[in-house]
């Protein structure tokens, strides 16, 4: 009860002052930026923490909440107009949204990804009301072992899944961020790693720059490597249809939008998966599964509710593991840092209202996204005639002077480049970004906690194994990699089919 | 990428990875160990970066073996084909990104006044590439549109981070 009057307080408070006027331009922009090809919902989160920094808390973390939501809904839009997902996460929703706009069905497809986008987000965000809570308080319980298994779990987990195919590239990826996390003086005796007497170098590489860099200048080269694109020159039809159309697949919606926030829930997972995992449920017990990736309601509906519920989800271990779900909540767990909270188990004691004002945050955020995107339908089709030639220019000296701008060095320059060049390398031999930006946020907490663990321990490895949380995170970690393996896969799926066949004969 | 094109990518970047794991390695295990401190020998500054370099060297060496069955180490790049794709749009495009954004952040940001150095980048960057994009100059229109673009651009984008936001951007 005391969350539900914190939470009705936080919604008048941003309602009654000028951050209502925050939430409508931020969440709009937010919109244009997943539109944009070359631009994503990191990207996005990243270069308005760089433009925050200087506001008061409550009001930057409001703006940056807006953009992660708008960029993840806005994406859809042209994965529906250019059969290009404007974010990664909307990938699943070109499959069926795009031959919905080749059939001059434009407006009902958007319709139906808005519907979905609000009803996932309104389901991830109850359940970030009611985890975020629960979770913090049993985190209370977690010393360096358990900590450690997070880090560990958490980045094969999201190599794991970021690249299903081979996942040893998602946990290469996702080491080489726990290695970079490495460089700089080291937490406990203050020793410079990796330095090489270069004090830059020992202050450690910085998750902005370098997240600015793997998903700004990166994305910059992969844009412009490929053709030019063009937008369906389809008549948008009425928008009303699609909503209607929605409300049959509530069920779907439903499922889809649960899928989604467990994704957000798992380190480093996000909104990619959370959309190709509800998608791949709703083909999987639809009744018109020949239909999928042909223009489907369900399938772009499952889609799109599933990244949505992905945002709120992935919001939960930051507030109380000080884990990012996603690579734009790990963005915003810097800029939390930055703005002076301490995001962590102890934020249910420390500052529990601040909880409820990211769900108040969240709310408004998709209310907002949701009356704009069926508002303005026609009007962002325009921003889709924006050529890459012009825009990703002023993308890139945005992210040269974003990088600059969080502590007015050069070298952070040098660090965006670096990553960006690198990034898009890596991209190129298909190993995932988003587990390396995890490494990046992990590698501090891995570091700390396996080595208070083995003085605590006195060097005993079998603690790290046996102490009651630590087995349940071990465990089901490995149970999980293991069932996710493709080799493991194939064989559970050739054996059910034996014996489903063996039972009907 | 095809797939024996990444078997190939795969063959060179294992041996890249492999290397570099083996270099942590290497250098985890020369980190001051602060015997002088008498510190608990489980707190050695090298541990976790030497963990992660063995990691990473079984990773690369895993990939490198993978990549040979499956035939990435029959390079057999000939030079017709190297030209070819050296030559082709793609890399065209990629190649003069790269070198104009790195020469806008590397030389131009830091030495040169920041209203004067963006406006000059972005109409250089237009004019490049929408010339690769056309085959031939862009025509006078476009070019002038790029030139008003750059510069509300630079303007914009100064103003907001100098005035708004208090950054003192480099270049004097």
């Amino acid at each position: 009860m005391d969350g539900l009057i914190s939470f009705a307080n936080s919604v008048a408070a941003i309602l009654t002052s000028w951050s209502a006027i925050d939430v409508i331009w931020a969440t709009l922009l937010g919109i244009i930026v997943g539109m944009l090809p070359g631009l994503t919902a990191t990207l996005g989160v990243a270069l308005l923490t760089t433009l925050t920094f200087k506001m008061e808390a409550d009001q930057a973390i409001l703006i940056l909440i807006c953009m992660y939501v708008g960029a993840i809904y806005g994406g859809s839009r042209s994965a529906i107009l250019l059969n290009i997902p404007g974010t990664p996460a909307n990938a699943a929703t070109a499959l069926d949204g795009f031959p919905l706009a080749r059939a001059g069905k434009a407006g009902t497809a958007m319709a139906i990804a808005t519907t979905g986008s609000v009803f996932g987000g309104m389901i991830g965000m109850i359940a970030l009301a009611v985890i975020a809570p629960v979770l913090a308080e049993f985190a209370l319980s977690f010393g360096a072992f358990e900590f450690f298994w997070l880090a560990v779990f958490g980045v094969l987990i999201s190599g794991q899944l970021t690249s299903l195919d081979d996942p040893v590239k998602g946990w290469v990826a996702g080491f080489l961020g726990l290695f970079i996390a490495t460089i700089g003086q080291e937490g406990i005796y203050a020793v410079p790693r990796f330095s090489y007497g270069s004090t830059d170098l020992s202050g450690g590489i910085g998750l902005l720059p370098a997240m600015v860099g793997a998903f700004g200048l990166a994305e910059i080269l992969t844009v412009m490597r490929h053709e030019v694109y063009e937008a369906v020159r389809a008549k948008t039809d009425s928008v009303w249809t699609g909503i209607k159309e929605s409300y049959k697949y509530k069920f779907t919606a439903l499922r889809s939008g649960l899928i989604g926030t467990l994704m957000g829930l798992i380190p480093g997972v996000g909104e990619d998966m959370g959309s190709w995992a509800s998608y791949a449920a709703a083909r999987q017990s639809s009744k018109n599964k020949e239909e999928f990736g042909k223009g489907s309601v369900e399938g772009l509906l499952a889609a799109e509710t599933g990244n949505n519920a992905a945002v709120p989800g992935a919001l939960i271990p930051v507030l109380t593991l000080a884990v990012p779900g996603s690579a734009p909540a790990a963005v915003l767990l810097a800029a939390m840092i930055i703005h002076g909270i301490r995001p962590g188990p102890l934020i249910m004691i420390e500052s529990p209202g601040f909880v409820y004002s990211v769900v108040a945050m969240v709310f408004l955020a998709t209310i907002a996204m949701g009356v704009l995107g069926l508002l303005l339908t026609r009007p962002l089709v325009l921003v889709l005639k924006v050529t890459r030639e012009r825009l990703m220019p002023i993308i890139f000296v945005l992210c040269t002077v974003g990088a600059f701008a969080i502590a007015s060095r050069t070298f952070d320059v040098w660090v965006m480049l670096f990553f960006g060049v690198f990034g898009f390398i890596l991209r190129e031999l298909k190993y995932p970004m988003a587990p390396l930006i995890l490494g990046i946020v992990l590698g501090d907490i891995l570091d700390k906690s396996l080595r208070r663990g083995l003085v605590l321990s006195d060097g005993d490895l079998s603690q790290f194994f046996n102490r009651p949380i630590s087995m349940v995170l071990w465990m089901s970690a490995l149970l999980f990699i293991v069932l996710t393996m493709p080799s493991i896969r194939q064989f559970l799926g050739g054996f059910l089919k034996r014996k489903r066949e063996g039972g009907v004969s | 990428m095809s797939s024996p094109a990444m078997n190939k990518a795969d063959f060179i970047s294992s041996i890249i990875l492999t290397l570099f794991g083996i270099g942590i390695i290497i250098e985890s295990l020369r980190l001051p160990r602060l015997e002088n401190l008498n510190i608990n020998a489980y707190t050695v500054p090298g541990i976790v970066p030497g963990f992660l370099g063995l990691f990473l060297t079984i990773a690369g060496l895993f990939i490198f073996i993978r990549s040979i069955r499956r035939g990435g180490y029959k390079l057999s790049i000939s030079s017709g084909q190297m030209t070819g794709w050296l030559g082709s749009a793609m890399v065209k495009r990629t190649a003069i990104t790269i070198a104009i954004t790195m020469a806008y952040a590397i030389l131009l940001f830091p030495n040169v006044p920041f209203w004067l150095a963006t406006p000059l980048f972005i109409f250089v960057f237009v004019v490049a590439t929408e010339a690769m994009k056309y085959g031939r100059l862009p025509d006078p229109v476009r070019l002038l549109t790029a030139l008003v673009l750059a510069i509300v651009a630079g303007l914009v984008i100064n103003y907001v981070f100098q005035d708004l936001f208090f950054v003192r951007l480099p270049g004097g």
